[in-house]
């Protein structure tokens, strides 16, 4: 029962997607420096896409998670590189919760035309699903902060024209804008399993004005829980959108594969391996349509955190298990890099892993969960 | 145009309706036969059946005209949360859910002027005699005739696994009628009185120790032509006709809640929360009963908004059964020596029968279409894979 909306955004994706996307491109753009085409960037700006969830007054959409995860889903199907979750939705949720206005009314406008590709740098240990520790300190001086550590898996980071960074000053969360190109700023790309590239930040002595301070304190510590969370719940509607994908591909080649004299999807332990793929797939879209309409009630932060450790949970074990088997089905073809099948379990891989990967999902969600009921 | 009275249910809001009949349950239901492990008898439930009779709440999926409460499906589906969550059993209800709606569907105007309030009373308690032992997941191949003699068919066979046979009064079968018509063609729907001569039943007892299904014997059992329902050959298609809430139902995650409840007081009682492997397993079977609700809620929607189930909503089966089991066998494994001991037991303040759970978990995988006949039924019409 979706709204009007909703259903012309998808089809507005859609057709975006087959006009634009294509297996040649995705292949044609792994392992490149800058990652994705900008011209697409911009393109899915005209669209409205890039200021999905950042509010109207900034010049976006204010729409919800449920749209954004739409558009998520479309492209991840695609195998898009662009980093539409991690700039569109994580870098810009964080912001829009910020309390430095003039920063915002500078900021957010550019990322929703495109012309300011963010990323948020949050992260810097493995198996993160909460900015925990921060070990990055921000050094108060009288105009500003001075950042000096190192931020990692940063998403999205080929190619960023800036970057929202998490560091402590004392006991305070800070969330500081920084160009790509502040001195004191160096940035190595780590090529990670789908073609694309975590960053890792080393920041010396990065010197941060007052005014390019978004927020402190507890309003940054709350900009950034809420936007891992829903990020997290994104991420998880790119893992649902590769699975069915991986998944019709296995089970059409089941169909047209011939050996034996029969299809291959005529046998019955293929059948029914494929019956558990399409029940993971049920289940991780009945949690991920409940997730986002819960999350978009803004529920408590402990209820929101439980809600996107379930869903991640979920998307990240479904999405890995349906492409790794999608190989199996598929027999030795699946194993080779012309096959596109390939190239979805390394999508799967990559996004379980980031912002969680299921086992961690699962303790969060134990450690909220169970204490909450206990 | 129906009256607003007070039991037009129809016409309460859900709230209202779900206020009202979680009251009554928790006032009148025994307390005694909260979430029992193992199927009612009727020696049991008959105290409550009468309860639920005079409220005139018996047979809420029947129409008012027979005595039913007449609820849409969203009141029917509140109904059944309700009695899930209270731990209310489902008594011998088989006349309720399959039998009536049959005979309003298929039933002559004889059958349902005799069968239907009897039933509503419990004066009739009815068994369903469809498997036998060489019809189980090929039930289509059951050789039970009912041969025609004048007034009268001449039934001679055997049923198996029928629940509860000892406790009824009639069973509806399934018979062959034409031995040359192909499988499902030549089968036949009867009702037959127990009393009959010629029929004999025997109890079996399942791995739970329980006398809960039985064998049912048919030697030259007399039946009057007026106990077959819809045309003679057709009783497949009345069989089959039995859809909606009975596959929804039985994909319900509160069973498997209640299981992982006991399981989870145990684990604080034993302070195993501390231990990380047990935490992980733990959490890992929660969220499969978490998605599992999250699954059953939207065909519960769909079933609100009038839309017929598919075939899809066998994943609800195979999800539900599958994670039931794997809830009891963590639960024996937790027990460790406690949970081989049989009965119930106290365990640190906590009482818990570890063993009874986790064999009526056993046949949840084989009953109603056994797992792997659901995933045929999803590949071939969900997945629409060629045929084996």
């Amino acid at each position: 029962m979706a709204p009007e909306h909703t259903e012309l955004l998808r089809e507005s994706v859609a057709d975006f997607v087959s006009r634009r996307m294509s297996i040649t491109r995705v292949r044609a753009l792994r392992g490149t420096g800058h990652e994705y085409d900008r011209d697409v960037w911009r393109e899915m700006a005209s669209l409205g896409w890039l200021g999905i969830v950042i509010p109207e007054e900034h010049g976006g959409m204010g729409l919800g998670l449920i749209d954004a995860a739409i558009v998520a889903e479309g492209l991840a199907r695609s195998l898009a590189p662009e980093p539409f979750t991690a700039a569109a939705v994580l870098a810009a949720e964080a912001l829009t919760l910020c309390d430095n206005e003039a920063l915002k009314r500078e900021l957010l406008p550019a990322f929703v035309a495109g012309e300011h590709v963010c990323a948020l740098a949050w992260q810097e240990s493995p198996g993160a699903t909460d900015a925990g520790h921060i070990a990055t300190r921000a050094m108060p001086f009288e105009g500003g902060y001075r950042l000096s550590g190192m931020k990692r898996y940063v998403a999205g980071a080929a190619g960023a024209d800036g970057y929202v960074i998490v560091a402590r000053a004392d006991t305070a969360v800070v969330l500081a804008c920084v160009d790509s190109n502040a001195a004191g700023l160096t940035v190595d790309l780590e090529a990670v399993a789908d073609g694309r590239q975590f960053g890792t930040l080393h920041l010396d002595d990065v010197i941060v004005p007052r005014e390019r301070v978004a927020a402190s304190g507890d309003t940054a510590a709350a900009a950034l829980s809420r936007a891992l969370d829903r990020a997290t719940a994104v991420a998880s509607a790119e893992l649902y959108g590769v699975m069915s994908r991986a998944l019709e591909m296995s089970v059409e080649y089941m169909k047209t594969r011939v050996q034996f004299g029969r299809p291959i999807g005529s046998f019955q332990a293929l059948q029914h391996r494929a019956v558990d793929l399409y029940i993971q797939q049920q289940l991780a879209s009945a949690v991920l349509d409940q997730s986002l309409r819960e999350l978009d009630t803004e529920p408590s932060a402990t209820q929101r955190a439980i809600i996107a450790s379930r869903v991640k949970a979920r998307c990240s074990e479904a999405g890995v298990r349906i492409a790794r088997e999608a190989i199996q089905m598929h027999g030795a073809i699946g194993f080779t890099d012309d096959y596109d099948v390939g190239l979805y379990l390394k999508r799967a891989l990559v996004l379980a892993a980031w912002l969680g990967n299921a086992v961690r999902h699962r303790r969060r969600y134990a450690t909220l969960a169970l204490k909450r009921e206990g | 145009m129906a009256t607003l009275d007070a039991t037009d249910y129809n016409a309460l809001t859900n709230d209202e309706f779900r206020r009202e009949v979680r009251s009554f349950f928790e006032s009148r239901y025994p307390e005694a036969l909260r979430y029992l492990p193992r199927r009612v008898r009727i020696r049991e439930i008959r105290d409550w059946w009468n309860t639920l009779y005079e409220k005139g709440w018996i047979a809420p999926n029947w129409p008012r005209e027979w005595g039913g409460m007449g609820l849409d499906a969203g009141k029917m589906v509140i109904f059944l949360e309700e009695m899930e969550r209270h731990g209310v059993a489902r008594a011998a209800d088989q006349g309720i859910t399959q039998v009536g709606p049959i005979l309003m569907r298929y039933g002559t105007g004889a059958q349902k002027e005799y069968y239907l309030p009897r039933t509503r009373s419990g004066e009739i308690i009815w068994c369903q005699g469809y498997s036998e032992p060489n019809a189980g997941s090929d039930l289509a191949s059951l050789q039970t005739s009912a041969v025609l003699d004048g007034d009268h068919f001449i039934v001679n066979g055997q049923k198996i696994w029928t629940t509860l046979a000892h406790d009824s009064t009639h069973i509806y079968l399934l018979v062959r009628t034409d031995r040359e018509a192909k499988k499902q063609k030549g089968i036949s729907f009867l009702l037959v009185d127990l009393t009959t001569p010629g029929i004999t039943i025997r109890p079996i007892r399942n791995i739970a120790g329980h006398e809960e299904f039985c064998h049912v014997f048919f030697d030259n059992v007399r039946v009057s032509k007026d106990a077959l329902v819809g045309k003679l050959n057709e009783g497949w298609t009345v069989a089959k006709a039995l859809l909606g809430f009975e596959r929804l139902n039985i994909g319900s995650p509160r069973r498997p809640q209640y299981a992982l409840m006991r399981l989870e007081m145990l684990g604080r009682a034993k302070g195993l929360f501390d231990d990380a492997g047990f935490v992980d397993r733990f959490t890992q079977i929660k969220l499969d009963l978490e998605d599992l609700a999250s699954l059953y809620a939207r065909y519960v929607e769909q079933v609100k908004r009038g839309e017929p189930l598919g075939h899809d909503v066998s994943s609800l089966k195979i999800w539900a059964m599958e994670a039931w089991q794997r809830l009891t066998d963590l639960l024996v494994e937790t027990g460790a020596e406690d949970g081989v001991i049989e009965g119930a037991q106290e365990i640190a303040g906590v009482e818990i029968d570890f063993l009874t759970p986790f064999y009526y978990a056993r046949p949840a995988t084989i009953y109603g279409g056994s797992s792997e006949i659901q995933r045929n039924i999803l590949s071939k019409y969900v997945l629409d894979l060629p045929s084996q």
